[in-house]
């Protein structure tokens, strides 16, 4: 390679290196820009996908906010961040934290099996846990195997359990991400901080949060970041498991984007929701980059 | 993404377009077998015509019907689903055209009583229904009955029900002898619709949830006979009728525990005959159910409607195919693989579950007492009816609540 290019007085631009930006670009403008602008039009008007658009101006966008389904729906995608989010990443901080400490023979190979759920596809994830969840299921067999009939029920039927064991199925899938992203970032930590708090006579606890936990900040925004997004926008693993019931007990957002271009002919109103859900998600992403931005 | 890909699939089947005398049918996979023999029969009675047929599951079907048909290119002829979602909206923007002419010159109106056609009837702008001009029409019926295991009610000592109260006193038994009353497949939402147009059916007069139906904005829906049948729901929710466990069982899983001993009752639709009948023998019965003052009543209409294409370079030979569905030799092909034709068929039923089956279509057919579905009523209905009935289900709603939820969805 010629080192010519990297000595390159910086205020003289070379613009035919933009032509490569081009191929890029025309991806993005047509599948992202577009179909983006063409929603956000689309939300101020009264719109069944065939007929002529009626501009409505935020007609739609006021009878969201007062729809009660949807702000209930709303609640809901709040409650699955706990599971698609706080629950992995603090999971995950454990298992890094063990795994730095403890060496196990085979290290790799239970990092793979823990990472598996990450790959596989929602659909996949969303039909297996359907059957484990199942009235004559695993999970209940196990439960009587106990003798805890009792406790045993038809999970993903239940008004008041649907939505935390929806849940459940976000964290085994997310834990092997936030995992993998914290081993990645503890092995990044210089050693001599761990040798240091060991001369400083800390003990595995007082290490994790004094060494291991603040050098892995970069880490959790990332992780909360992308996890929170996935809580909000997650549309496959409630429409495989529940379909938003029984009754509205797990109903979310994207749930009722689906329902009202597809079923319900309200393409506007679809787009209007969808226009909102996008600003929550860029709010709550917001939020989360100004709280741990970094004050060097 | 599967989705994605079987509309680029379709699109790209329906790119290799048309020659006149070339037919191309976009229908639901459900058909798939029985129009494969319809297309091999017509093909051979007009040579030189060739049928290319498309198939999409339920899901994909009724989620891009409408677009497909909005296309500057769609398939000469396609299912659409009754009710204001997709026939209405594709006769409100033109896209199908009205059957009159060929009805008349083939004398498809005399196959069928007075009035059954009703569903297929929509005003030219396609803001009524109901009534006015005949934009589709299918040869098979779809009725929901009930489904019973033979062996179990013999056993319990009991005999098809003649009125809705000997029908709750078998579920009654059925449950102090320890068996499951009625299999039903709640998570799925729908499933539980059918089971409210039979309870419903047995308190409310046809004629007027049919009315309802047509033109719910203007109908009442609260009515005191509809209450009974709400209360009478709920009863038979709490009662453990349905199990315990129903919300958390799909619609396949209900039928394959029904199929496999579990489940006294079955309330479903006639479509699964076939099913039922390789998977239980002679071991299953079915009846209409019978209503709290004698008669009988159900859920049901016919199967999905052909429309032809408002775009369609040949809607005469497409009209031509739709004759060829209607003829005894379409109707004793459907009765070959255990469905049940909307006009008498020529031959026998194949086994006596289809004899009994048909029997009970007849009786409904006979006492004008199909009631469709109550998710017809409005695009927003399947979503309140499947949520609302889940929740009386699970006691999570009332009936009074049921009744205000929909009467408030009727006006929507």
């Amino acid at each position: 390679m010629s080192t010519k290019y990297i000595y390159r007085p910086q205020n003289k631009i070379d613009y035919s290196s933009y032509l490569y930006l081009i191929p890029a670009f025309i991806f993005y403008l047509v599948f992202v820009f577009f179909p983006l602008a063409d929603t956000f039009y689309n939300s101020f008007t009264e719109w069944n996908g065939i007929s002529e658009k009626k501009w409505v101006g935020l007609e739609q966008y006021a009878k969201n906010i007062q729809n009660k389904k949807i702000t209930s729906s709303i609640k809901h995608s709040f409650i699955l961040i706990i599971f698609y989010s706080i629950l992995p990443i603090i999971i995950g901080l454990l298992i890094a934290g063990l795994m730095i400490r403890v060496k196990v023979h085979g290290m790799s190979t239970y990092r793979a099996i823990l990472f598996l759920p990450q790959i596989l596809s929602m659909i996949v994830v969303g039909i297996a846990w359907r059957w484990i969840y199942a009235p004559k299921g695993p999970l209940n067999s196990g439960l009587d195997f106990f003798g805890l009939e009792e406790v045993s029920r038809a999970w993903l039927g239940s008004f008041d359990y649907a939505l935390p064991f929806v849940g459940l199925i976000g964290t085994w899938v997310m834990f092997g991400f936030t995992m993998i992203l914290f081993i990645a970032g503890v092995q990044k930590i210089p050693t001599e901080l761990y040798d240091a708090a060991k001369v400083d006579g800390a003990g595995a606890i007082s290490e994790f949060f004094n060494v291991t936990l603040p050098n892995l900040k970069g880490e959790i925004v990332v992780a909360l970041v992308f996890t929170v997004t996935l809580a909000l926008r997650n549309f496959d693993l409630i429409y495989i498991t529940t379909g938003g019931g029984p009754g509205t007990s797990t109903m979310i957002p994207s749930m009722f984007i689906y329902k009202k271009a597809f079923q319900m002919n309200q393409v506007g109103s679809a787009s209007s929701l969808g226009i909102m859900l996008t600003l929550l998600i860029f709010t709550l992403v917001s939020i989360i980059l100004l709280i741990f931005k970094d004050k060097k | 993404m599967k989705k994605i890909f079987l509309i680029i699939t379709a699109m790209l089947a329906f790119s290799f377009a048309s020659k006149a005398d070339n037919l191309r049918i976009l229908a639901e996979a459900g058909d798939e077998a029985t129009l494969t023999a319809a297309i091999a029969q017509f093909e051979e009675a007009n040579p030189g015509v060739t049928v290319e047929a498309s198939y999409l599951g339920w899901d994909d079907f009724m989620s891009t019907i409408k677009l497909k048909m909005a296309d500057n290119n769609p398939p000469d002829l396609a299912h659409g689903n009754q009710g204001f979602t997709v026939d209405g909206t594709l006769i409100q923007n033109g896209l199908v055209i009205s059957l009159e002419k060929y009805a008349d010159a083939y004398g498809w109106k005399n196959l069928f009583a007075d009035g059954a056609l009703a569903e297929f009837m929509w005003s030219d702008d396609g803001t009524t229904w109901g009534s006015g001009n005949l934009y589709g029409i299918s040869p098979v019926a779809e009725d929901v009955i009930v489904y019973y295991n033979k062996d179990k009610l013999t056993s319990l000592g009991l005999s098809v029900p003649s009125n809705f109260a000997e029908f709750e006193n078998a579920l009654q038994v059925s449950k102090d002898a320890g068996e499951l009353p009625i299999a039903l497949g709640g998570a799925d939402g729908w499933p539980i619709i059918h089971v409210w147009g039979l309870v419903e059916g047995a308190f409310v007069d046809p004629n007027q949830t049919r009315s309802w139906i047509f033109n719910a904005k203007n109908t009442d829906f609260i009515t005191d006979d509809r209450m009974k049948a709400a209360e009478k729901l709920a009863d038979m929710a709490s009662a453990g009728y349905f199990g315990s466990d129903s919300l958390g069982i799909g619609y396949d899983d209900a039928n394959a525990m029904f199929m496999n001993g579990q489940g006294v009752f079955n309330l479903t639709g006639t479509w699964m005959t076939a099913d039922f009948n390789s998977g239980m023998g002679d071991n299953v019965g079915a009846f209409a159910m019978p209503r709290a003052s004698g008669g009988v009543a159900g859920g049901g209409s016919f199967a999905l409607p052909w429309h032809i294409s408002s775009k369609s370079a040949n809607p005469a030979l497409a009209a031509k195919f739709i004759n060829h569905l209607l003829s005894n030799e379409f109707i004793d092909d459907l009765m070959g693989v255990g469905r049940v034709p909307a006009q008498s068929p020529t031959i026998d039923p194949t086994s006596n579950l289809q004899a009994e089956v048909i029997a009970a279509s007849n009786a409904l057919v006979g006492a004008n007492a199909k009631t469709f579905y109550t998710d017809w009523a409005t695009p927003g209905m399947y979503d309140t009816v499947t949520q609302e009935l889940q929740k009386v289900i699970g006691g999570a709603a009332s009936a009074q609540e049921f009744m205000d939820a929909m009467a408030a969805e009727s006006v929507n």
